[in-house]
C-alpha cells in the first residue's frame, strides 16, 4: 500500500463526527422568521414607491397633457412677452432645447443604471 | 419558496452541510454552525434565484463554502487559528485514540490553505466527486485534482504518514 492510498484510508475512516443538536433547525427556523418579516417589509416599501411612482407618472402626463391643451384653446404670441422675464425664460428653453433633451437622456440612462446596480447589489 | 418548504429542503441536507464545514472550520463547531446558518439564510433569500441547473445540495454547498471565505476574509487569521484550537483541546480533554486522531487531524487541517482543505474535505469526508467539487468551489476541474494532490500531500507530511 503506498503512500496516497495511506492518506486516502485515514481521511475516508476519520470522518468529522457532528456533535447532535436539535436546536440547530429551531434557530435556523428563527432567524428564517426574523427573514420573512424584513422581506415582507422591503417588498412592502418597494410596492408603495412603485405605486408613487406610477402616480408621479400619471400626474405628468395630466398636467403636460392640459398644458398642451390649454397652449391651443389660448395660444399666446411670444414677441408680445419680448420684455418679460418669463418670455426670456421661454426663449432660453427654446433655444438649448437639443442640450436639454441631450441631458435628460444622459440623466435617465444614468439613473438606470444606477437602480440596476443597487437592485443586484440586493442579492 | 415559502419557508416550510425550504426548512423541509434542508431537513436532509443540513447534517452534511454542517459536517462539511466542521472540516472546514478544522473541528471548530460552534463556529460551523454560525457559518451554517449564515449560509442557510442567505440560501432562503436566495432561493428565488435558484433554477435548478444543478443540485439543490450542490447549490447549498457552494453558499455555504463562499460564505466561510467571506468569514476567513474578515477574521484575522490569529483569531481563526486560536478558536479552532481552543475546540480541540476542549476535545482532547479525553484520551481516547479517537479524540486523539481527530485532533491530530484537525490540527494538520488547519495547517494547509483554505482551498486545499475545502477540496480534501468535499472529496474525502462527503465522498463528492471531481466534477461536484469544481461546480461547488467554482473552479476547472484540473485545478481541483491538483488541490486534492497538494493537500494529500501537506497532510501526509504533518500526520507522518
Amino acid at each position: 500500500m503506498n503512500g496516497k492510498d495511506n492518506i486516502e484510508e485515514f481521511l475516508r475512516s476519520n470522518k468529522p463526527q457532528l456533535k447532535d443538536d436539535p436546536t440547530f433547525l429551531l434557530e435556523t427556523n428563527r432567524r428564517l422568521k426574523q427573514v420573512e418579516g424584513i422581506k415582507a417589509e422591503v417588498d412592502r416599501q418597494r410596492s408603495n414607491s412603485r405605486i408613487a411612482l406610477i402616480v408621479a407618472l400619471a400626474i405628468g402626463i395630466l398636467l403636460g397633457a392640459t398644458i398642451v391643451f390649454i397652449g391651443y384653446i389660448c395660444p399666446f404670441d411670444l414677441n408680445n412677452l419680448s420684455d418679460s422675464a418669463f418670455a426670456g425664460v421661454i426663449l432660453f428653453l427654446t433655444t438649448w432645447k437639443e442640450f436639454f433633451l441631450i441631458l435628460a437622456a444622459a440623466l435617465s440612462v444614468s439613473l438606470s443604471y444606477i437602480l440596476s446596480r443597487t437592485r443586484k447589489a440586493e442579492f | 419558496m415559502t419557508r416550510e418548504r425550504f426548512i423541509e429542503l434542508i431537513r436532509t441536507e443540513q447534517e452534511p452541510l454542517r459536517r462539511f464545514l466542521l472540516g472546514l472550520c478544522s473541528g471548530n463547531q460552534s463556529l460551523a454552525d454560525d457559518i451554517a446558518q449564515d449560509a442557510l439564510v442567505r440560501a432562503y433569500v436566495a432561493s428565488g434565484s435558484f433554477l435548478g441547473l444543478s443540485k439543490f445540495s450542490t447549490w447549498l454547498y457552494r453558499i455555504a463554502y463562499n460564505c466561510f471565505i467571506d468569514h476567513c476574509r474578515k477574521a484575522t487569521l490569529d483569531t481563526l487559528s486560536s478558536d479552532s484550537y481552543e475546540a480541540q483541546s476542549v476535545l482532547s480533554d479525553d484520551t481516547t485514540d479517537n479524540e486523539f486522531r481527530y485532533q491530530q487531524l484537525y490540527q494538520a487541517l488547519d495547517r494547509i490553505p483554505d482551498k486545499e482543505r475545502a477540496a480534501i474535505v468535499l472529496h474525502y469526508f462527503e465522498d463528492h466527486d471531481i466534477k461536484e467539487i469544481s461546480s461547488i468551489m467554482q473552479i476547472p476541474t484540473g485545478t481541483v485534482k491538483y488541490l486534492l494532490s497538494i493537500g494529500r500531500n501537506h497532510l501526509k507530511e504533518y500526520l507522518s504518514i
